[in-house]
């Protein structure tokens, strides 16, 4: 009997030592590759690349952060004169616009925009590697992919210098856990001119043509880097530079501006897209769907300030059906209501329903290169360039005849007033980038020009929509230059210790 | 042994158990019996050396155990160097030099007995007093390009929002002060206010204002809001005497008294009499309650001493106005208030300067023709919107700021256009019933109304399935009749039922529209004969009790609420139809294009019976 089951122990245990245990004590994850296995042929690269763009559509399945998208909105419009709270407005989006911001704010998380920048830095940092592995991966076509990481990761950090003042510089990937995270902030200064030297590279590897149309709308090209470049140096002042970069995308000959012909220039330009007014667009598509459906139309969070259709883009009252400016009503908003309508619209009449919401979020326009062009002009003239003013003038009032812009709206500057000129830019920026997530950092960049020789627009903009008891209290913050900017979320400040708080939120 | 172990295997497992028992060891188990680890108020402060003294004042006045207990309390924390500061202004070495009640005031100003994040600050006073009875006043200055917010004008908040275990802490660099002047000790203290002084002192007003607060049966105390003039403003201000046409500067009292105070009957001129003019002018300046700027901004009316007499303020861009009001049509232009001086905090009220004279306005009690589709939520919908061929559009509950309703926040408040109607539109109740499936009841905020006695009439599209009893509700007062919305107007043609204007007049009804026009389903209906108290803006409310019949289709529809003063003719002037597409264009019998027909210009009677 002892015999027995000795045999049978001494069977088992035989068995269990003898079968192989390599498979499941084998560490690598089933459902995943891991690095060394990925990073071997350009389709790798050209993956990774795509994942950088789908990750600014939507955040991936895990988090549960707002879209990049929205973050872009909110940070563009929250704080301008054209929004007003919707029914649906969270406490975080009202404090925001009543200018009582506190690092508490959920809002004021930037973990979006850093998990695309890290996304960015592992395609730089290690798709060179790859020209090794796989000969039939160019020198060119790596610099083609090169340039697109290098230009969103200078867009991303660019808004983020814009948003926030002075951010941490991350230029190389988080790969592991080991890795340091403790990154005090650079200023403000210096992200520009690393975001500057990216773009610069970026645009020497840069793609002009992908072939096809969606590639070339809905990926980085050489004119959306030089988009980005003249945005950024307007923000440096540095303005021939600005207009430099301006003039290699007007003179293109790609681009154009569409007549605006009954309805079909609102559908072409926002409902369907990728028109050859866009320059650079967040391809959203029906089995993709953007947020806008859900934030401007289902459950509003948001509305289109109370005088944005009588004061921006004007009304003719002897016939307001008829003429208009094609911007306005059912275009940009819906005038009786306030719905916000850019983004839900099918045309001017009917709404896109649900599940075809598909309408992309638009970066850079053609429209906002020529203003950009006109702005970059207008400051030039400031600085002695005679003729510049007239070119600046020229540009506004083609742009207007285009958008059947309404003579109400005209402003009568002469070619020799720059500070004249750049009002009546941002005006036509209010109109033609309605809700684009433009408008704060419009009235901000102008703003702070020349050392904030023209603080009071933003002074003027608090007394329009502030709160009549918090009124003084807004304006007496704004006069500290530090509030224009967002607090580093106190989660942020409590992770990395080596960040400082933006001094007015200590 | 061999005993223990012949033992029956019950006994040995229990023995087992009780050795097992023996060697447990006793050591008492540490239980978390806390959930949250914050440190509380008091204890925050003891750990942070930087608030000693703070500390010493509160262990001095034994409220230390008391911070330090359950509860949502906000404190303004001074800094050291704050009560160093603080210390040498009273010119003592040691805490314990100063009396403990006046600390204890000082301590208890410091504590709110709830939790204010700065998000929650405004211009003003925050929305609960400290526990010494005082509000705090809010705010934010800029020094050298810094902004900080502000409490009591002075104090910067350095450190904001700390949470503790029983509430926030917002560290300050100033000791708040109690107010101990009383509004009449802080008027006279500014030199400025020399003249207004006297004004006081003349009308018995001074003494009244150095009262200390009291509070009523219901707990709400007498504070008082004082709007003062300062010399320079009394220096600016003339006044022709309509006596012998001399123009005087009100600069003195003497000149004062002549300008307002005046014999009433067979008395003498007295300023101490509350019928006196002068003493009215110091009434209107007085308003009870504590009202600091940003009530100001955000409070349209306020009803002053002067008998049921309002000063109506309002926010323009950044200037605060008072009295700036469109009469008729006309622009009143109105007095600024001077904010860098105002919203000083006295123990008994807040006193604020103003940089103009202003006085009681008379005014004489005119008709209000108050249009329900004058809203400017519809008036934004310029395609529509009292246009040719524009088309009904509405609202939904919450969206619009002068009309409220109770019941479905689905259906909505309509703009209609409705050609023959007065400015050619109608406001639509979509289902006005009760219950949750319709609106129950409408109330609109009227334009201004000048005090003095009205008759309501109210009028309406007649509609077969419409309310049969709708009660007018004026400032929430109900007037004498009910409006059956199914009544058809009286026609006047109709040779055995017609009524002439005066016989319809005397029913409570008229036709209000020139000229009635045969089958017209637009009827008005007196509502009442109500008192307006006070110059400035009311509500009027529809309330409908009952829902007989009315299925599908039963849509109310109002055109005019008149307001006519009661020594008013009522039928005259009557309404033109359709939109002012052509003001002051002689249409018809509108001769002057007003698109109000008077008696003199309507030549003809009513579709050929010549009753008026």
């Amino acid at each position: 009997m002892q015999t027995k089951i000795k045999t049978i122990i001494a069977l088992f245990i035989l068995f269990v030592s003898a079968s192989s245990c390599d498979n499941y004590l084998d560490l690598r994850p089933e459902n995943g590759i891991v690095r060394d296995e990925f990073w071997k042929t350009k389709e790798d690269i050209q993956a990774a690349v795509i994942g950088i763009y789908s990750s600014m559509l939507n955040s991936p399945p895990d988090v549960s952060d707002l879209t990049l998208t929205e973050y872009l909105f909110m940070y563009g419009e929250l704080r301008g004169d054209m929004l007003l709270a919707g029914p649906n407005v969270s406490e975080d989006q009202r404090d925001i616009m009543n200018a009582n911001i506190i690092a508490s704010n959920e809002l004021t998380s930037w973990a979006a925009f850093y998990r695309t920048i890290n996304y960015c830095n592992t395609v730089i940092d290690l798709a060179p590697a790859v020209r090794s592995e796989d000969p039939t991966l160019t020198q060119m076509q790596l610099n083609h992919f090169l340039s697109e990481a290098l230009a969103i990761r200078g867009y991303l950090y660019f808004t983020l210098a814009r948003t926030f003042k002075d951010v941490p510089l991350k230029l190389k990937a988080t790969l592991t856990d080991q890795d340091n995270y403790q990154i005090p902030v650079s200023t403000q200064a210096e992200v520009f001119a690393q975001v500057i030297k990216d773009l610069k590279l970026a645009d020497e590897y840069a793609v002009e043509d992908y072939g096809d149309n969606a590639s070339n709308k809905g990926r980085i090209t050489s004119y959306a880097i030089n988009a980005m470049l003249a945005d950024v140096y307007l923000w440096t002042e540095s303005y021939q530079e600005a207009y430099d970069a301006t003039k290699k995308v007007t003179d293109s000959g790609k681009f154009a501006l569409i007549e605006a012909s009954a309805s079909t220039w609102y559908n072409s330009v926002f409902a369907v897209g990728n028109s050859s007014e866009s320059i650079f667009e967040f391809q959203y598509t029906s089995s993709n769907l953007p947020p806008f459906y859900n934030i401007f139309l289902q459950r509003p969070q948001f509305r289109a300030g109370a005088l944005v259709m009588e004061e921006v883009f004007g009304i003719d009252f002897d016939d307001p059906v008829n003429t208009k400016d094609i911007r306005g009503d059912r275009a940009s908003l819906v005038g009786a209501t306030g719905e916000i309508y850019k983004f839900t619209g099918l045309n001017n009449e009917e709404r896109k329903a649900l599940q075809d919401s598909d309408t992309h979020w638009f970066v850079y326009r053609y429209a906002d290169v020529l203003l950009m062009q006109a702005e970059a002009s207008a400051r030039l003239q400031g600085q002695g360039q005679e003729g510049k003013g007239q070119e600046a003038l020229d540009i506004i009032a083609n742009l207007r005849l285009k958008r059947k812009a309404l003579l109400q709206t005209e402003q009568n500057v002469s070619a020799g007033d720059p500070d004249g000129i750049i009002d009546y830019i941002l005006a036509e920026r209010a109109r033609e980038l309605a809700f684009e997530g433009k408008r704060w950092y419009d009235v901000l960049r102008v703003a702070r020009a020349n050392n904030y020789a023209r603080l009071n627009l933003l002074i003027d903009l608090a007394v329009k929509t502030a709160p009549a008891n918090q009124q003084q209290s807004i304006i007496a913050k704004l006069r500290d230059y530090n509030s224009h900017y967002l607090p580093i979320n106190t989660y942020e400040l409590y992770t990395n210790k080596a960040l400082e708080q933006n001094p007015f939120y200590k | 042994m061999k005993r223990l172990l012949r033992l029956p295997s019950v006994w040995r497992l229990t023995l087992l158990f009780l050795i097992a028992l023996v060697f447990q060891s006793c050591s008492e188990q540490k239980i978390k019996e806390s959930t949250d680890e914050t440190p509380n108020i008091t204890e925050f402060i003891r750990a942070n050396p930087d608030y000693s003294l703070f500390l010493e004042i509160l262990d001095i006045t034994n409220y230390a155990s008391f911070m330090n207990t359950y509860g949502t309390y906000t404190m303004f924390l001074p800094t050291n160097e704050a009560v160093q500061e603080y210390m040498s202004d009273l010119g003592v070495n040691s805490l314990s030099q100063i009396p403990l009640d006046d600390l204890q005031a000082l301590v208890k100003l410091h504590i709110l007995e709830q939790k204010i994040n700065t998000t929650e600050f405004t211009d003003g006073k925050l929305a609960t007093p400290s526990m010494y009875g005082q509000y705090l006043i809010t705010g934010a200055a800029n020094n050298n390009n810094v902004s900080s917010t502000t409490v009591n004008k002075t104090a910067n908040v350095v450190v904001s929002n700390i949470e503790t275990g029983n509430g926030i802490i917002h560290v300050i660099d100033q000791v708040l002060r109690v107010a101990t002047k009383t509004l009449a000790e802080r008027i006279e203290a500014d030199p400025n206010l020399s003249l207004f002084t006297e004004v006081l002192k003349a009308t018995g007003w001074y003494e009244k204002l150095n009262q200390p607060i009291t509070s009523d049966e219901n707990n709400v105390s007498n504070f008082l809001t004082v709007l003062a003039q300062t010399n320079e403003v009394y220096n600016t201000t003339t006044w022709k005497n309509p006596a012998n046409g001399q123009t005087i500067t009100l600069n003195t009292i003497e000149n004062l008294k002549l300008r307002y105070s005046k014999p009433i009957g067979n008395n003498p001129a007295d300023p101490t009499n509350p019928a006196d003019s002068l003493n009215l002018y110091v009434q209107y300046r007085i308003i009870p309650g504590l009202n600091y700027l940003a009530d100001f901004a955000t409070t349209p009316v306020f009803l002053t001493k002067a008998p049921l007499e309002v000063i109506s303020s309002k926010l323009k861009g950044q200037d605060i106005l008072l009295n700036e009001d469109v009469f008729n049509g006309v622009l009143e232009e109105g007095v600024g208030m001077i904010r860098t001086l105002s919203d000083e905090t006295c123990s008994n009220g807040v006193l604020h300067y103003v940089d103009g004279n202003f006085s009681i306005k008379k005014r004489l009690p005119s008709p209000v023709y108050f249009d329900l589709c004058d809203q400017p939520e519809y008036a934004n919908n310029t395609a529509n919107y009292r246009k040719d061929g524009g088309l009904s559009f509405g609202f939904k509950k919450g969206d619009m700021a002068d009309v409220i309703w109770t019941g479905s926040s689905s259906y909505t408040l309509d703009w209609n256009p409705y050609g023959t109607a007065a400015n050619g539109d109608l406001c639509r109740v979509f289902r006005f019933r009760v219950g949750s499936g319709g609106l129950n009841d409408i109330e609109f905020t009227t334009p201004v109304i000048i005090k003095g006695r009205y008759k309501i009439w109210v009028s309406y599209c007649q509609n077969p399935r419409a309310s049969t009893d709708t009660k007018v509700f004026f400032n929430g007062v109900q007037t004498s009749r009910l409006i059956n919305q199914r009544e058809y107007p009286n026609d006047p043609a109709n040779l055995t039922s017609g009524l002439t204007d005066r016989v319809l007049e005397s029913q409570g009804y008229k036709r209000y529209i020139f000229p009635y026009v045969h089958s017209s389903r637009l009827y008005s209906r007196l509502a009442g004969i109500v008192e307006v108290e006070t110059t400035g803006r009311h509500k009027i409310k529809f309330v409908t009790t009952s829902c007989s019949g009315c299925g599908g289709g039963d849509a109310d529809r109002w055109d005019v609420v008149e307001f006519r003063p009661v020594d008013m003719d009522q039928i005259w002037p009557k309404f033109r139809a359709g939109y002012k597409s052509q003001p002051g264009v002689s249409s018809g019998n509108d001769l002057n294009g007003d698109y109000l027909i008077s008696r003199e210009e309507a030549d003809k009677g009513d579709n050929g019976n010549n009753g008026y």
